[in-house]
């Protein structure tokens, strides 16, 4: 990378600016060196942006104001370029999501189209861009950083299935969102502990993570009728996996706290574990002293009366 | 055992079959799938600790690390099953009696025995309590694996099986009764390896008199020495029966 770093300093010294403005190079001579963090709209921005990382990255091949459409010309004096209406729209929709570049934010819609439409349309997305608030996942709260974004199947990517699990619950594990959204506050917990989730965990490939079930870009809430978890709906989501399941498969598995009566037949079973272990190991023990009692200071009687009768046999 | 006579019975060197071998097969294949199902069974229960990924890979992976806890849970199933129709087989042709020196039901002198034998730890007592040919300790190791054999094989089928189990569950139940499924087969099949650990293990195995372990499950014979000193009620009545025998005949 140096001679990168190299070349690049020998265009910003010898070419008129205009002609590589647009140009990765001429942003990532810069960038790449530079290890501080500013604040911005009271936010903490890190400057740097690793320039191997990035083109080792899907979109790594992309100049930087494919996204950054502002920075056409000047990039730090007047961000003023003209961009087109639907990126520009659709940034003032999703700015609050933004820690610098809203435009940014909003140009994956360009090649994307289908997918953010899907997100806009998800119970995240209509969070953020029709309620205004900041809670919901967009692309890069699941993604990563836009810098460094790989495919889904590096094993190093937010989403990729060994990681999954952990990237949505940065957010579904905090008890407070799950609250103010009346959501169900321990599904990492019950993933955890369940068939589904021990099983990933020790890394069976089948075993399904939270997007298998409740579907990833255009997420729905439980209690819209469209979502794959929605009531019925649970039919044709478990039976992707289990051939056959019905309605009363169906209930198996839940994120829901468990009933009075598996609650309180757990605690009994805890009750009777403890008792037999208390007595076995009570039991064990005192047997394992009186036999050293009786070994060193008592003659056992019985051995006495054996060897008396085994004398007598001719 | 009827070609011996009185006399030869008090000789202690001798041995008498405790358990013919179809007992013994069966505990083979009994205790050789508790330990494949405990093995893989462990691993999937204690999954979010680290150790736990490496020990299933051990046993092939979480995917056959569950194949062959499934087929060890229903040869078990299938050996329990083999049991109980042998132990009928047993009493309808008459080859098996039910005595209260002989029976391996739990009978109320089980519960004095087992206060009379703390006294004798505690020292209070100076006599062992007398047991016939089981003792409170293996009648408990016994009908421990009735309960366990009921808990956890019949929650396990439901999990192994959940489609097939589905039909089965009663309308109203599905609410709760897959997570009671859950915690039964988990929560007992810990009671079962821990009892074993504890229980089995000592009394058959690091007890000094059984030490390293008592060779009865391979050879299914018990010499008379010892079945006097650990069975005398048994002993007793075998003694007894010879000497009925030799009056009548």
């Amino acid at each position: 990378m140096k001679s990168l770093a190299l070349l690049s300093f020998l265009l910003l010294i010898s070419a008129p600016a205009s002609a590589f403005a647009n140009d990765f190079s001429g942003c990532i001579v810069c960038h790449n060196s530079m290890a501080g963090r500013i604040i911005y709209n009271g936010k903490e921005i890190a400057l740097k942006v690793d320039a191997d990382r990035y083109q080792a990255s899907t979109h790594g091949f992309f100049s930087c104001t494919e996204c950054h459409e502002r920075f056409g010309e000047n990039p730090h004096a007047a961000p003023a370029e003209v961009i087109s209406s639907d990126i520009e729209k659709l940034s003032k929709r999703i700015k609050q999501k933004a820690d610098t570049d809203a435009v940014a934010l909003a140009a994956c819609y360009k090649c994307h189209t289908e997918t953010y439409n899907q997100v806009l349309g998800s119970i995240h997305g209509k969070n953020i861009a029709d309620k205004k608030l900041s809670d919901g996942a967009l692309c890069l709260d699941c993604h990563g950083s836009p810098h460094y974004i790989t495919p889904a199947s590096d094993r190093s990517s937010p989403v990729n299935q060994w990681n999954v699990v952990e990237t949505c619950g940065k957010c579904h594990g905090k008890e407070g969102l799950a609250k103010k959204y009346g959501i169900e506050v321990n599904v990492m917990k019950s993933y955890t502990e369940s068939f589904h989730g021990k099983k990933h965990i020790l890394g069976h490939k089948k075993a399904p993570t939270c997007v298998n079930c409740h579907g990833y870009h255009n997420i729905k809430s439980t209690d819209n009728p469209s979502s794959p978890v929605f009531g019925i709906n649970k039919i044709q989501t478990c039976g992707k996996c289990h051939k056959g399941a019905n309605e009363k498969f169906v209930a198996a598995i839940t994120h829901k706290e468990a009933g009075p009566i598996p609650h309180y037949a757990e605690k009994g079973l805890i009750l009777l574990t403890m008792s037999v272990i208390a007595f076995t190991v009570l039991h064990v023990l005192l047997e394992a002293f009186s036999d050293i009692r009786d070994t060193f200071f008592r003659r056992r009687k019985e051995e006495d009366e054996d060897e008396e009768s085994e004398q007598h046999i001719p | 055992m009827k070609s011996q006579n009185s006399t030869s019975l008090k000789n202690s060197a001798e041995e008498v079959e405790r358990f013919n071998i179809i007992f013994r097969i069966q505990h083979v294949v009994m205790f050789t799938t508790f330990l494949l199902l405990a093995f893989t069974g462990w691993g999937l229960k204690f999954a979010e600790i680290d150790v736990s990924s490496w020990w299933i890979r051990i046993w092939g992976g979480p995917r056959t690390a569950g194949i062959i806890h499934r087929i060890a849970g229903v040869t078990m199933i299938l050996d329990f099953i083999f049991h109980v129709l042998y132990l009928g087989y047993l009493f309808v042709t008459g080859k098996m009696q039910i005595r209260k020196e002989t029976t391996i039901l739990p009978l109320p002198k089980d519960v004095k025995d087992v206060v009379h034998n703390f006294l004798y730890f505690l020292g209070i007592s100076k006599t062992r309590p007398k047991f016939g040919r089981f003792t409170y300790a293996q009648k408990f190791d016994y009908w421990a694996v009735f309960w366990g054999m009921f808990i956890i094989g019949l929650s396990g089928l439901a999990i192994a099986f959940p489609i097939q189990a589905s039909y089965l569950i009663p309308q109203g139940a599905t609410e709760w009764i897959w997570q009671l499924l859950f915690i039964l087969h988990s929560d007992e099949a810990l009671l079962a390896i821990v009892f074993i650990l504890f229980w089995h293990f000592y009394n058959e195995h690091l007890k000094p008199e059984v030490f390293p372990m008592s060779w009865v499950w391979l050879t299914g014979k018990i010499s008379l020495r010892e079945l006097r000193h650990k069975h005398p009620l048994e002993y007793d009545l075998m003694l007894k029966e010879k000497s009925e025998e030799e009056e009548g005949g």
